[in-house]
Order: C-alpha cells, then structure tokens, then sequence
C-alpha cells in the first residue's frame, strides 16, 4: 500500500514536471515578432520583400508548431523554441542587409538624378544657343516649353528622394533624361534646318 | 567447441537480425512534393498571386497550411511508422491546385496590363492630338509644360508595367490623366471657334461664295484652310492643285494686330507678285482688308488691345517650308511656292478660311473627350 502511495505522489511528479516544463514560449514568440516588426520598420517591405515574406511564412510555422504541442498532454517545445530562435536570427540578419540595399537604392536614384540634370542643362544649353529665326522661333518656343515642363518633373526627382522612394525617383529620372535627350537632339535638327537653307 | 560455434553462429545471427531491422526501421524520406510545394508558394507570391487573385491563394494557402500540419503529425512518428502516402496525396492536390492558381494569376495580370495599356494608348493618343495643336497655339508654354511633364509620366508608365507595378501604373496614368486635362482646357479656350457650328458655317458659306465666283468669272481663286492646314487652288468653280502648308507661330487664331503670329482670316487678294524674297518667291495679299481694320478698331475700343498697338500687313504666301512657322504668312514649300507663283496673276482672290468642316478634327477630339468623361 505504502508503495503504491509513493509510486502515485512519484507519477504525479513527473506529470507535473512535464506540464510545469513546458509552458508556451511567450517570450520566444514575442521575439520573434519584434525582430519581424524591426525588418518591416526598417523598410523591409521594399528592400527586402522576399525575405520578409519568407520569415512571416516561417513564424506561421512555427507558431503552428506551438499550437499543435498546446494540444497534446506531454507538450514539447523545443522544436518551436529552435524555429523561433532561427526566425529571429534570420530576421536580424535581414534587418542587417538594408541599410545596404537602402543606400544602393539611394545611390542608383542619385546617379539618374544627375543624369536626368546633365542631360536637362545640356538641351537649355544648345537651345540658348538655337539661332531664332522665322523658321525655328517656333519650334525653340514650344521647346523652352518643354524644358519648364522638365523641371518640373526634375523637382519632383527630388520631393521622391526626398520621401525616400529612390524606386520611384529612378524611373522618374530616367525618364526625364529621355525626354531632355529627345528635346536636345529636336534642338540640333532645328539648328541644321536653319543651316541648310542659309547653304 | 561445440559452445563456441553455437557462440559464433548466435552472434553472427543477432548481426543479420540487426542488420535486417535497421534497414526496416531506416525512416522514410519526406516526399520531394513537400519541398516542391513549398516552393511553388514562394514562386506564387512572388507572381503576385495575393493580389491578383486574392481569394484563391487564401484558399491554396490553407489547404499548403493542412498538408503541412498533416506532415508535421506524421514527422512526430517514429521512423517506423511514418506512412507518407496520404501527406504525398495531399501535397500533389496541392501543387495541382497551385498550378492552377499559377494559370489564373498570369491570365489576370496580362489582363491588367491590357486594361492599363489600352487606357495608356487612349491617354496617348489625346496626348498626341494635344501635343501637335499646341504647337499651333499663342498658349502653347503653358499647355506643353504640361504635356512634357505627361510624356515622362508615360516614360514611368511603361517602367511600371514591365515591372508588373500595376497598382502603381494606374496611379500614374490618373496623374497623366489630370495634366491632359490641364492642357485640354488651355487649348479649348483656344479652340472654341471651331467647335461652334455657326462659325464654322460661317466659313463654309464664305467659301462656297467665292468658288462660286470663280465658276461664275472662269477665274482663279486661292482658299486656305487652316485647321486642315491646305491651298487649293480652284479654276473655273474646280480645285485644280492643292497644297500642304504652315501657317503662323498662333497659326489656328484669327489676326487681330502686329505681332500676335496669328494668320488673318477672310477674303483676301494677291495685290503684289514678289520675285525674289526672303522666303523665296511671295504672293503679297491686302491685308488688313475693311473687315480688319473695323475688327481692329472694335478691339481697341473695347480695350482688348493697347491704343498703341498697330494692326499690322505684310501678309503673304510664300516659300521656305510648309515645316516652319511663320509670324502669320502661309508658308509652301519652295518647288511648290515656284509653280504657285507661276500660276497666280495679281488680283487673284485669297480665301483664308478656319475650316470648313463641320465635322473637324477638333470637334471630333473634344467631343470624344465628352463623351469620355461622361461614361
């Protein structure tokens, strides 16, 4: 009877041992969901897309991991424990790879930026220079037109790098230093027009 | 010796028995679908499955979600009794679910991209339309300000989509919407006459009148019109020879005063054959006729134009380009301004009429515009 007694208080022990030791990871959870929240906050969303849809989709898991072990009687969470611990290692090092990338998306914007001036002053330029007779004054009118118009846009380049949408304030530049190139080469066949009949 | 051999044969018995269930017991490896799922999810995401077909790909994830589950439960087994048949079944229903889905979103972004492109030519086209009547505009600063900035935007357009940015497309594209806008409305102010139909009547009548004289007279006669930007020269009531050509810098305006670049409008004759100009040869016309100089007078009346303003003349047809514009003359090619100047005597009437056209190209434009804005 006696051993009957201890080996009951001994089972009791150990089931208690097994539920009191596996208590559901909060604070792994809510660090892993902090190191995400830091990716996103960091402009993950932009510069790092795929790897931030990659650490949500692994935080999914192991939180399906953390539920499936909440349900049994013997719960074990060292395998959600090491899923967590990694996507908050993954996610750190993700947080870490922005900056870079922020600061290529910033360098590429600032080099079309350039550009898009270079090729912005160098149409003014040959326009200024663009002899105004009958046959062009026109065109150098409707020209100059375009250039205001051009800085404009150009001003805009830099209200886009100014909110940090380096994306958009590339492609914006890029299409400015077309279309100031496309106005620069107007510009020269004016000039030649011009040249040929005084042949 | 017979206990040592017994020995030996129990012991090389346990070794095969070992052997035997180890191999058994050897856990069976996932099946590849689970890794190829996975990887179709990430492929599927990154097409843009949540966006462009929202729905589907909740519902592909939550059965990917239940096929995972189902293997994790079966990974807790021990290896021996993993079965992973079902978690194969499962897994192929949904690869075949995501190929699926894969299909839909690709239909569905070549259809966005269709709808935005086809919205981008519409926009394109009204920018094209605009861009060239500007340059036939007193107000073209201000409107072509806005069509440059609407030609980078249409640059930014085609960089979104081949991206796949729509979202972003469509956003431009409201922004190039509202410049063509702006310009549109610069330009009607300009344009009005020839969308009003008693105008526009009014310069038909004015027209047929003087081909009827020149049937009547057995004469010659010059009509230009400038929207159409045409000569014709008509002999005995017939066109006989028609020209294309340039016409002022405000080309498409009425000539009220000097310096306005606008070509006059009315009825007109050649007063003066000029052999050798600056332009190549010249037919001179009497402009400013009586009609002119009474509109003139009424302006300045009227305080549209300063007292100082002058109503200015020198108004010809002449050579050096049909490209060029000009401070008000018409302006031919010099082969054709050659053989023109060949044909026309001194006297010759000179019709310089808006259109003639009750259906012309610029009320099909705005009217189209209408007709757009309203649906």
């Amino acid at each position: 009877m006696k051993n009957l007694m201890k080996l009951s208080v001994l089972g009791l022990l150990v089931v208690f041992l097994f539920t009191s030791c596996a208590k559901q990871p909060t604070q792994q959870i809510n660090d892993a969901k902090a190191a995400i929240s830091a990716v996103e906050a960091a402009g993950g969303n932009i510069y790092a897309k795929v790897e931030l849809k990659k650490l949500n989709d692994d935080f999914n898991a192991a939180m399906d991991e953390v539920n499936a072990q909440s349900k049994k009687l013997f719960k074990k969470y060292g395998k959600a424990k090491e899923m967590l611990a990694k996507v908050k290692a993954d996610a750190e090092a993700v947080k870490a790879l922005i900056p870079a990338r922020k600061e290529e998306a910033k360098k590429n914007a600032l080099n079309a930026q350039n550009e898009a001036k270079a090729a912005f002053e160098e149409a003014k330029a040959l326009l200024e220079k663009a002899p105004k007779g009958k046959g062009t004054k026109a065109d150098i009118e409707a020209m100059k037109a375009d250039l205001a118009g051009l800085e404009a846009q150009l001003n805009e380049v830099q209200a886009a790098i100014d909110k940090e949408d380096y994306f958009g304030a590339k492609d914006k530049a890029v299409s400015i230093k077309e279309k100031a190139n496309a106005i620069a080469e107007q510009v020269k066949a004016a000039i030649e027009k011009v040249k040929g009949k005084k042949k | 010796m017979k206990l040592k051999a017994v020995g030996a044969a129990l012991v090389l018995l346990s070794l095969f028995s070992l052997i035997f269930i180890g191999q058994s017991c050897q856990t069976p490896p996932a099946p590849p679908e689970v890794k190829e799922a996975l990887a179709q999810e990430q492929d599927l995401w990154r097409a843009g499955a949540s966006f462009f077909a929202p729905k589907e790909y909740e519902a592909y994830r939550q059965h990917l979600d239940e096929a995972r589950k189902f293997f994790n439960q079966e990974e807790l087994k021990i290896g021996y009794f993993r079965n992973y048949d079902k978690v194969r079944e499962q897994f192929r229903q949904v690869l075949e679910e995501g190929n699926s889905l894969k299909n839909l979103v690709e239909a569905r972004k070549a259809q966005a991209a269709g709808e935005i492109r086809s919205l981008k030519n519409s926009l394109y086209e009204r920018y094209r339309i605009f861009d060239s009547f500007s340059l036939e505009l007193t107000m073209r600063n201000f409107s072509r300000q806005h069509l440059a900035q609407a030609d980078v935007m249409f640059k930014e357009v085609d960089r979104l989509l081949e991206q796949g940015k729509y979202d972003q497309a469509r956003e431009k594209l409201k922004a190039v919407e509202s410049l063509l806008n702006q310009a549109e409305n610069i330009l009607r102010r300009q344009l009005e006459r020839y969308m009003d139909p008693a105008q526009v009547a009014a310069w038909k009548k004015m027209a047929e009148r003087a081909v009827k004289r020149s049937e009547e007279t057995n004469s010659l006669l010059i009509l230009v019109s400038k929207l159409e930007r045409r000569l014709t020269v008509y002999k005995d009531g017939k066109p006989i020879k028609t020209y294309e050509v340039g016409l002022g810098f405000n080309g498409l305006a009425d000539k009220l005063h000097a310096g306005d670049d606008a070509t006059p409008e009315g009825e007109y004759k050649v007063i003066r054959k000029i052999g050798s100009s600056k332009y190549a040869r010249a037919l001179l016309i009497n402009y400013p006729n009586e009609e002119d100089v009474k509109k003139f007078n009424e302006a300045k009346k009227r305080g549209i134009i300063t007292e100082r303003t002058k109503i200015g003349g020198l108004i010809e047809i002449h050579g050096g380009g049909k490209d060029g514009l000009t401070q008000g003359c018409v302006a031919l090619d010099d082969d054709e301004m050659e053989e023109l100047f060949r044909m026309i005597p001194v006297g010759t009437p000179v019709v310089i009429v808006g259109t003639t056209d009750p259906n012309n190209k610029i009320i099909s434009v705005f009217k189209g515009e209408k007709k757009a804005e309203t649906k």
